[in-house]
């Protein structure tokens, strides 16, 4: 199926930075896309270009199999959720929500109409009368969707839209944000360097890092099998740990790492034996004995433990891998109740929870 | 930090006071002696009763009421001109590329900058090149070229504060540039507009120097001013001084107000 928005071998350069290198992305019609990166990564920049602020230097930008690049901005039919939200503020809220009307010179009467019902889905519907300044960063957040879905794009562009907003209004809009995708069925793109974010509200995750994809998937499937290490830490929280490939027998492998062998799955094509590998293991699946007769796995000691209210965190030094934190996450009841620093424990893993990637060049 | 030498804030106090009396002693004068005039009583010199003779003696000349008229004329034609080359220079300086945008700003604050004598001077061989006859023409495209600095300052400030998000979100929403324009961004500067004209309007009302060069036979009022003064002092000066004392101070008033409506948006 054709998508609905394609970035093709996109590249942007600002002087001699390049800021995105052969971006490839694909939207499709009704899913909530999210771009996930650190600051600078490039995501607004990509946002940019779909909008139209920006130009490209290298690619080529499709809508429905169009190219859009001589398409100025005011002829996309995409609409953005800035991250400052750029209200208008010499207008009342029902101005700025019906400008897109408005400028395209629908009736009053008409626009009046639509105003009350997208004020109504955004939750505002007795606001109109007021001046965005006279109103919270939540309610502002409102006001910048209902100007954007008015005029019924295919494509909502939204920067970074909730990280102003305060934790709990922060997870209240995320909710909001998803209901609404849902019953307007149009497509989001959605910026975030919050992974957690990313996580609970999107379809797909892009994962960019300095102008260029790492991994793209559902969120499931990027937390569970990372393929780069930079996907594997900045999707939650993972153990890495250097090795060298040493076999491979269909998806399971053998690592040399300074613990000695340990095995691990990789999912795809393995690497070559012999290359620089990383094994990733997340903190909740790292198994530990307290049991001073338990003979299995690495000895460690205690350093750390953090109590996270449900979770504590435990971190562990261990003689068989120098220098390395291994972190254990653990629901905070009464198995993990008396261990304290500078006990001594067994750890280890099950090898369908350890996964296999190669380390950064 | 708070703590301070109260006689230090007494002496700074002091002084303040004095220089205010200094500055605003004269100006009251001429206004007092507007209604009180100075007459010679058998030999003596002493303040004639309150009467607003000078005023009706002012309504009642010919010449000043028409030089009052064409300073009228000039500094509201020339002050809407200079908003229209202003509000095209400062979009053009936030579009244009920097080194560009920097030439057109020196060009267009040099006649400013300049001693009005060299600006008047230049403006008069000018017109004499072209063979534009001095009148009323010259006098406004010389206020316009004197003022379209200061009103051009007024409305950059405004527009780089605005920023282009604004205008990305306008377009973002389908509208024109046009539409841009007129439904975002000159509501939003119009607080600068406003004080930028009201300002050019107060300089171009009294500017004379430069006026004296490019003026031929027309007379604004600073140029009648100046001229009755030579003459000989008559009490209208003083009723006329005072008016237009009050009037400025009006403007000075109204531009703070839209200052402050620009701040608070
Ligand atoms: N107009 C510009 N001129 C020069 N460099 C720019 C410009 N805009 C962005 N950059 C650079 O491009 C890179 C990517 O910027 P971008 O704004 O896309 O990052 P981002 O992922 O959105 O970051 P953040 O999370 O901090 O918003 C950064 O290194 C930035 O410094
Ligand atoms: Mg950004």
């Amino acid at each position: 199926m054709q998508p609905l928005l394609h970035l093709d071998n996109v590249s942007k350069r600002y002087g001699a930075v390049r800021v995105l290198d052969g971006i490839d992305i694909t939207v499709a019609d009704n899913e909530f896309l999210t771009i996930l990166g650190p600051s600078g990564s490039g995501k607004t920049t990509i946002l940019r270009i779909i909008g139209g602020f920006e130009g490209i230097d290298g690619g080529r930008l499709m809508f429905e199999g169009r190219d859009l690049s001589a398409v100025p901005i005011n002829r996309r039919p995409f609409n953005t959720v800035f991250q400052d939200y750029a209200l208008f503020h010499h207008m009342t809220v029902a101005e700025n929500v019906g400008y897109g009307l408005k400028v395209r010179g629908r009736p009053k009467a008409e626009i009046a109409e639509r105003v009350a019902e997208v004020l109504d889905t955004v939750g505002l519907g007795t606001l109109g009368g007021r001046y965005p300044a006279l109103m919270s960063g939540g309610q502002r957040q409102r006001v910048a969707l209902a100007r954007a879905i008015i005029c019924e794009p295919r494509l909502i562009l939204l920067d970074e839209p909730l990280s102003a907003l305060d934790v709990e209004l922060r997870a209240q809009m995320q909710r909001f944000l998803k209901s609404l995708q849902r019953r307007l069925g149009i497509a989001f793109v959605f910026i975030t360097h919050d992974q957690e974010e990313a996580i609970a509200l999107s379809d797909r995750i892009i994962v960019v890092n300095r102008g260029r994809i790492e991994q793209e998937g559902a969120p499931e499937e990027l937390y569970r099998r990372p393929r780069t290490p930079f996907t594997a830490s900045f999707l939650g929280d993972n153990n890495l740990i250097p090795g060298r490939l040493a076999a491979v027998d269909g998806r399971l492998c053998t690592v040399d790492t300074a613990a000695g062998r340990l095995d691990a799955t990789v999912d795809g094509p393995a690497p070559a034996p012999g290359s620089a590998v990383l094994l990733a293991v997340r903190p909740e699946h790292v198994r530990l004995d307290a049991d001073p007769a338990a003979r299995d796995g690495l000895p460690a000691d205690v350093a750390d433990v953090r109590f996270l209210g449900a979770n504590v965190m435990i971190e562990l030094l261990t003689p068989a891998l120098p220098g390395a934190v291994i972190k254990v996450r653990r629901l905070a009841d009464g198995a993990v109740a008396g261990l304290r620093p500078g006990a001594s424990v067994r750890l280890g893993w099950a090898a369908d929870d350890a996964a296999l990637l190669q380390a950064a060049p | 930090m708070k703590q301070k030498a109260p006689c230090l804030d007494a002496l700074l106090g002091l002084v303040a006071g004095l220089g205010l009396i200094a500055l605003y002693a004269p100006l009251l004068a001429t206004g007092a002696l507007s209604f009180f005039q100075i007459v010679r009583v058998r030999g003596t010199l002493g303040f004639a009763p309150f009467s607003l003779d000078p005023y009706v003696a002012l309504l009642a000349n010919g010449e000043i009421l028409a030089a009052l008229s064409t300073s009228l004329v000039v500094a509201t034609v020339s002050s809407l001109l200079a908003l229209v080359l202003a509000l095209m220079f400062a979009f053009y300086f936030v579009s244009a590329r920097r080194g560009l945008g920097i030439a057109m700003q020196i060009m267009v604050f040099l006649p400013f900058l300049l001693p009005p004598i060299i600006t008047g001077l230049s403006l008069l061989i000018a017109f004499r090149e072209i063979d534009l006859g001095r009148g009323l023409v010259t006098i406004i495209i010389a206020h316009v070229v004197f003022i379209v600095p200061v009103v051009y300052r007024t409305v950059l400030v405004r527009l780089q504060l605005l920023g282009s998000s604004l205008t990305e979100a306008s377009l973002d929403l389908g509208a024109s540039r046009v539409q841009t324009l007129r439904y975002v961004i000159l509501p939003q500067l119009r607080p600068a507009l406003i004080s930028g004209v009201l300002l050019a309007f107060a300089i171009s009302f009294d500017e004379t120097l430069i006026t004296l060069f490019v003026a031929g036979s027309q007379t604004t009022l600073p140029i009648r001013l100046w001229a009755m003064m030579r003459v000989g002092f008559v009490p209208e000066i003083n009723a006329l001084a005072t008016l237009i004392f009050l009037c400025t101070a009006a403007i000075t008033f109204a531009i703070g107000l839209m200052q402050r409506a620009g701040e608070r948006v």
